[in-house]
């Protein structure tokens, strides 16, 4: 028997450029999670050394730490992208609060001489595309009169 | 016209005295009020009498136990800028203050008359408005205020002569204008503890409020139709309900019910917490630089529009405590005013401390025909235009007005009926006769001449066409109208309001104790956490401020409920932030790229032309 295809919601343009926004963020982060394995040459010598000296970290541990933390947060994108492209409110509001962090550290890193000036822009680019009518609308964020929330 | 009939009424030939009882209203105070209407004779006996200098000193004029009603009213010339006032309260020193406290808090244990706030007002608004309000609470600081030992003091003393004395007065007055019959009523309070017991804006010693009703006549009988009642941010028509109002009005025995606001004795219609807002007093740049942002916000940024300069306090008039009225546990003691009663017209001067308060909060008010500058007041001299009633004929007269109205209109229309054909035509020969002259270069002075004619007469027909066809309109309108009232059909009792007060919903909040102490705490813990990393991380100071502000909302928004809505306003804010750093450091290549956008479209809209 014939059966109609449920309507899809249709995705604005502004989302496509937010996910796009979003995967160029995570190849960022991805860059910035292998560089410092890199430069204290983990690929080639392993963990060779300690990660702690006494209270504080070694340069290798510092270099796990912060490429630890990248990794998660190239990860955490991709789990947002994901959510996004299936346009799920849980992820307008996990990337809105993603970008807030995030334009705070870019904000401080300006104010104190270490300005990124990519991710700015394309956090900023989040931020407004994010507050968008049509955007909040899609990911059920904003109701016009009457609309009931599902 | 017969709504009105099952209406208390009174004979029209009834005495002042005897109409204000038949109408006085019942008051229902919240519990935990402390002071009820009282007598003013009273008062002033236990009060002195004080003038303030120009030059800032101030004169004991008569002391305490030697003040009575005759001396208030003495002629007492004074120079320009002097202020005279009563003091109910002498001033007190260090022990006396803290003996006043101490005996306040005795009386307080034994009443048992004692408030609960329940959700408390700093708990209803964000953080931005706690931030506001303390700094209007430091503004005590550099204005005038009232110490918070005189409000204990002027407690035990209101106490001690309800004790000997226990009488509940107002003073009323009764006053025919227009064809309405208005009996004001008048209250007088020692003292207005809103601030220092309800956590309200305000204290002052003295305090006088006003309830009006509006009668008319119809045959031999008064009918009451409007009632207006004395409130916060509100004027004219909004001041004003319909006795048929069954919303918005409580009736106990055909006497009005006035829910009075806790310590601050305003008085509403319904029972209830009214949020009663307090603009912060800006320079003008501010607001004006303010309201530019506003803009940009909501029309560029599609954000909820918000005023954070205004703090929110609550009025409460809860209605659940003492009542005076009829069948009520106390009873009234009227007293009839007019303007020749000498302490109604005579004293221009404060009924309590002036407390130097330059925005007047904190000063008491001045007596019922009064402003505080001395100048009349105009719920005295117009209580007609108070309560927008200025405008409005009583009913049998609005009837007899409506007649006038489309009787004058519907002769007008006849009139014009006759009156622009007749014109129309002689426009037509005009034309005719224009016509004719065209093509005659001898007739070019005539000519010009008789088009100025034709441009006037053509004028005057258009206009009459106008007026006839709004006559029609208006005609129209009012006939219907006069239809519906021969018909006894009334108009929507609330359709004269624009702002109606309305009292909040009492919502709940999640985790309600744990907001409420986050709300009492969470600007403390910030200054404290300020001084914490001024001491220990000095350098960092303006990344953890910012941080410790953001993890401040973060808890707030949780709590409030309003999570995704601070986020966004957050975000929002620090994406315009970074927006005005990068168009400072990139606007060539940003003005570059604008301009390649503007062409790359240009040519794309020109090249689908040429397909």
């Amino acid at each position: 028997m014939f059966r109609l295809k449920p309507a899809r919601k249709k995705r604005p343009i502004a989302v496509t450029l937010i996910a796009w926004a979003i995967f160029i963020l995570f190849l960022v982060r991805l860059y910035q999670a292998i560089e410092p394995l890199f430069n204290a040459r983990i690929f080639e010598t392993g963990l060779s050394g300690p990660l702690f000296d006494g209270l504080h970290l070694t340069p290798l541990g510092s270099a796990l730490l912060t490429s630890t933390v990248y990794s998660l947060l190239s990860l955490s994108g991709i789990v947002v992208l994901v959510g996004f492209l299936r346009m799920k409110r849980w992820s307008w509001i996990v990337l809105m609060a993603w970008t807030a962090i995030s334009l705070m550290v870019s904000l401080l890193g300006y104010f104190y001489g270490r300005p990124n000036y990519i991710v700015m822009a394309s956090d900023t680019f989040i931020a407004l595309a994010l507050n968008q009518a049509d955007v909040q609308r899609i990911f059920r964020i904003r109701t016009d009169p009457g609309e009931r929330l599902d | 016209m017969n709504a009105s009939i099952d209406r208390p009424h009174m004979p029209a030939d009834a005495d002042d005295f005897n109409l204000l009882r038949r109408f006085e209203p019942v008051l229902k105070f919240t519990r935990g009020e402390k002071f009820y209407p009282t007598d003013i004779e009273t008062y002033v006996r236990e009060s002195s009498l004080w003038v303030h200098a120009p030059d800032g000193r101030d004169l004991l004029l008569v002391p305490q136990g030697e003040l009575n009603l005759e001396k208030l009213v003495e002629p007492r010339p004074a120079p320009f800028g002097a202020v005279h006032y009563l003091r109910f309260i002498e001033p007190l020193s260090l022990s006396e203050a803290a003996l006043a406290l101490a005996e306040q808090s005795r009386l307080n244990a034994e009443s048992q008359n004692t408030f609960h706030a329940g959700l408390g007002r700093l708990a209803r608004g964000g953080l931005f408005p706690r931030i506001v309000d303390a700094l209007f609470s430091a503004s005590f600081l550099l204005r005038g205020r009232v110490p918070a030992a005189l409000a204990a003091a002027a407690e035990i003393a209101y106490h001690r002569i309800q004790q000997e004395n226990p009488r509940y007065s107002y003073y009323g007055r009764v006053v025919r204008h227009n064809g309405w019959i208005v009996l004001q009523y008048w209250y007088f309070y020692c003292y207005n503890s809103w601030r220092s017991g309800f956590n309200g804006v305000n204290d002052h010693e003295a305090d006088w409020e006003l309830v009006s009703i509006y009668l008319y006549q119809q045959g031999d009988q008064l009918i009451p139709e409007w009632l207006a009642y004395a409130s916060h941010d509100f004027k004219g028509d909004d001041l004003r309900r319909r006795w048929d109002d069954t919303r918005q009005l409580d009736l106990m025995d055909g006497h009005p019910v006035v829910y009075v606001g806790a310590g601050s004795h305003a008085s509403y219609f319904r029972s209830g917490e009214y949020m009663a807002e307090v603009n912060l007093d800006l320079p003008g740049w501010v607001r004006r630089g303010f309201a530019v942002f506003s803009k940009f916000w909501v029309e560029v940024l599609g954000q909820q529009p918000v005023d954070p300069f205004r703090i929110p306090f609550v009025d409460y008039a809860r209605g659940d405590g003492f009542s005076i009225g009829a069948g009520q546990a106390a009873a009234w003691s009227p007293v009839l005013i007019d303007d020749t009663t000498p302490w109604v017209s005579q004293y221009r001067g404060l009924w309590g401390l002036f407390a130097r308060d330059p925005i007047s909060g904190e000063n008491a008010p001045a007596g019922p025909m009064y402003n505080r500058d001395g100048s009349p007041r105009g719920a005295w001299y117009d209580p007609l235009g108070f309560a927008g009633l200025d405008k409005v004929p009583p009913p049998p007269k609005a009837l007899t007005l409506l007649e006038e109205n489309c009787d004058k209109l519907t002769a007008r229309q006849t009139e014009l009926d006759w009156l622009i054909p007749k014109k129309a035509g002689e426009l037509q020969a005009i034309g005719i006769q224009l016509k004719g002259m065209e093509g005659n270069p001898h007739l070019a002075k005539q000519y010009a001449a008789l088009e100025k004619v034709k441009d006037a007469l053509g004028a005057e027909v258009r206009a009459l066409r106008r007026e006839f066809s709004e006559n029609a309109a208006l005609l129209d309108g009012l006939t219907k109208r006069l239809e519906r009232l021969l018909q006894g059909v009334q108009d929507d009792p609330q359709a004269h309001i624009r702002h109606l007060a309305t009292p909040v919903v009492a919502t709940q909040m999640r985790f309600e104790r744990a907001a409420q102490t986050w709300a009492a705490i969470s600007l403390s813990l910030l200054l404290f956490t300020i001084v914490a990393l001024m001491i220990f991380t000095p350098a960092y100071l303006g990344s953890g401020l910012a941080i410790a502000t953001i993890l401040f909302l973060v808890v707030e928004s949780i709590l409030r409920g309003a999570f995704v809505k601070t986020v966004t306003v957050i975000t929002t804010l620090l994406a315009v932030l970074s927006a005005v750093i990068l168009l400072f450091h990139f606007w060539y290549w940003i003005l570059i790229a604008l301009l390649l956008a503007i062409a790359i479209f240009l040519m794309a809209q020109r090249l689908r032309e040429l397909e």
